[in-house]
């Protein structure tokens, strides 16, 4: 029987029943308050681009422009701002989950010599904030070590700082962990290499925490901000997050109402789309810091 | 016996490295599939961490040789008129956003915990705002709080409320950015609490209700102290995360609307870095908050630990 703090009889009474009322309507406007600005882009970026600043309440525009879209789509570029951002997320996170998996694995199943120090090591990117490197790390990224290249401006200075994710790492060392001996030495009696081992059994049983751990990193790097903002100067190369609020100005504010809207809205799909496996990945996030 | 017989003779077939004495190739296998977590690691993590101590003693030069100048940058922070300011502004931040946000996901969450239906319409919807990049919702919400044109003075003004300059006065735009911050993270506080309140057996309630406990002593009882330690853990963590905070002071005022009234640590260290390229100087900034902020979260653990045993005396 699914209860709360109130039993099901309880909510029954005119008590219980006025307090379920009053708990609905709270956060009902709640949810209206949450979800306002998206609803307020979408219309204000229907307006005229006079009609935008008229005074008073009104939020729905007497003739929606529909065009305003369109024209926010080719004046922004939206398609190739989409393009970059799609590109450096979607490398990101699968040499994130390459690098980590290949760890994890390591450190779980192969446990080599001295891997408590290397946890260690991996550990303390997780407890100094990322603010204290963010400088040296520009400065390392624009001259690597022993090769002395640059590669600021390019998408390697997002793609390999993003790779690097000790979190990742501990979520499927532990996963791993849980993994019954007896399936892994079955395939080793079987004759098969570490790497078969990997990709053939324990990758298929770890499924789901790959996807979780996937979308959380996918939805993470697309909203970064401080990052690509360092690292790519170029205006054709840079994602839509820096871009697009760097040209807003520019034009009038129905067009970036409607642009930011266009913007928002695929995150908020992969949002909608993946919450079955986002609702674990959450829960599971609330042990980082 | 046998079963270890065989496991030994396959290792003889199977093993990549079979000069090598098994033991010895167990590790080098271990390290080979570290390795390119290594590399990452050591490339844009460990080496930083030491370049951050070592900058922060130096006079960097992009291009030439970096200067050592031992420990005048730290001399120049202790001048820095902005030192002052920043330290107030994020005590300010902090206090404005345990103000703002921190009991609103705990209520939220209780209340959600209580919906017989539409649970997972709320949840979702609560936490649409964190998926969003920061700085495209800035672009609205800045047209939000526009003091001529935004919807916010509008709707105020129905209620016959002055409108306010919201970004544009040094006294509202530090709360006006938290109410952003907080409307962009609350949600994802309210699920951590959500899944804990789901944690509790329902057994607890039912006897408490036969002994005769009231609702509100149900959860003065039983849920706030079964919630406690994940509130006790995102207290601290809220504090960290909003001194950390860049972005949407960045975005929205600059550090201003006057001189300073939102400049937050990190974007001083931005602005010295980049702006005026002074990356020592910055290195030892990075370095002072860090040291801070460690100092803060360890002197929270030691406390939270001497009241917890307290208590339980």
């Amino acid at each position: 029987m699914d209860r709360g703090f109130l039993s099901s009889i309880e909510l029954k009474t005119p008590k219980g029943r006025i307090y379920y009322g009053v708990t609905v309507v709270i956060l009902t406007i709640l949810a209206l308050i949450v979800l306002f600005p998206f609803v307020y882009a979408f219309t204000s970026g229907l307006k005229g681009s006079l009609e935008v600043f008229n005074s008073g309440l009104n939020l729905i525009p007497r003739k929606a422009q529909w065009h305003n879209y369109r024209d926010a789509w080719e004046d922004f570029k939206m398609l190739k701002l989409f393009r970059n951002s799609f590109i450096i997320v979607t490398v990101s996170v699968l040499l994130r989950l390459t690098v980590s998996v290949m760890a994890a694995y390591s450190l779980s199943q192969l446990k080599p010599f001295g891997r408590q120090l290397v946890m260690l090591a991996f550990l303390l990117t997780l407890m100094i904030p990322s603010i204290a490197y963010l400088v040296p790390l520009f400065v390392t990224l624009g001259n690597l070590p022993i090769v002395h290249k640059s590669i600021l401006d390019s998408y390697w200075g997002l793609w390999i700082p993003y790779a690097a994710d000790a979190f990742g790492i501990f979520v499927l060392k532990s996963f791993f962990d849980r993994i019954p001996p007896d399936i892994t030495d079955s395939a080793k009696i079987d004759g098969a290499s570490s790497f078969q081992t990997l990709v053939y059994i324990v990758l298929p049983l770890s499924r789901s925490i790959i996807i979780i751990l996937g979308i959380l990193s996918f939805m993470n790097i697309w909203k970064d901000y401080l990052l690509p903002l360092l690292v790519i100067s170029d205006p054709e190369r840079q994602p839509i997050t820096v871009r697009l609020f760097y040209v807003a100005k520019d034009y009038g504010v129905n067009l970036q109402m409607a642009a930011a809207f266009m913007a928002l809205l695929p995150p908020l799909l992969i949002a909608i789309l993946m919450q079955r496996y986002l609702k674990a990945g959450l829960t599971m996030g609330s042990i980082k810091g | 016996m046998k079963l270890t017989y065989a496991l030994q003779t396959t290792r003889t077939i199977t093993r990549p490295f079979s000069v090598l004495p098994y033991r010895l190739t167990r590790h080098l296998n271990g390290y080979l599939f570290l390795l390119p977590a290594i590399i990452v690691f050591a490339l844009v993590a460990w080496y930083p961490i030491v370049r951050a101590f070592q900058m922060s003693f130096q006079e960097v030069s992009l291009i030439g040789e970096s200067k050592n100048v031992g420990f005048e940058n730290y001399e120049l922070m202790k001048k820095d008129p902005a030192r002052k300011i920043i330290f107030e502004n994020s005590i300010e931040f902090a206090s404005w956003s345990i103000l703002l946000g921190y009991a609103v996901p705990v209520v939220v969450a209780i209340l959600v915990r209580e919906m017989r239906f539409g649970k997972g319409f709320f949840r979702i919807v609560y936490f649409l705002p964190s998926v969003v990049p920061v700085s495209i919702a800035v672009i609205v919400w800045r047209f939000i709080y526009d003091p001529d044109a935004g919807v916010l003075n509008e709707f105020l003004e129905l209620f016959g409320i002055k409108g306010q300059l919201w970004l544009y006065d040094p006294k509202l735009a530090k709360p006006s950015i938290v109410a952003v911050m907080t409307w962009g993270t609350f949600g994802t506080t309210t699920l951590i609490y959500l899944s804990s309140l789901l944690d509790i057996p329902t057994e607890l309630y039912e006897a408490a209700e036969l002994d005769g406990a009231s609702p509100l002593m149900r959860i003065r009882h039983i849920t706030l102290p079964h919630l406690f330690p994940i509130m006790s853990l995102l207290f601290v963590l809220q504090i960290l995360a909003v001194v950390q905070v860049f972005t949407e002071p960045f975005l929205f005022t600059k550090g201003g609307p006057g001189r300073r009234e939102t400049l937050t640590p990190v974007l001083h260290i931005y602005n010295r870095a980049f702006g005026r390229a002074d990356m020592g100087y910055a290195a030892a900034w990075s370095v002072v908050l860090v040291i801070v902020l460690v100092a803060f979260s360890a002197f929270y653990q030691i406390v939270n630990r001497r009241i917890a045993a307290r208590q339980e005396n």
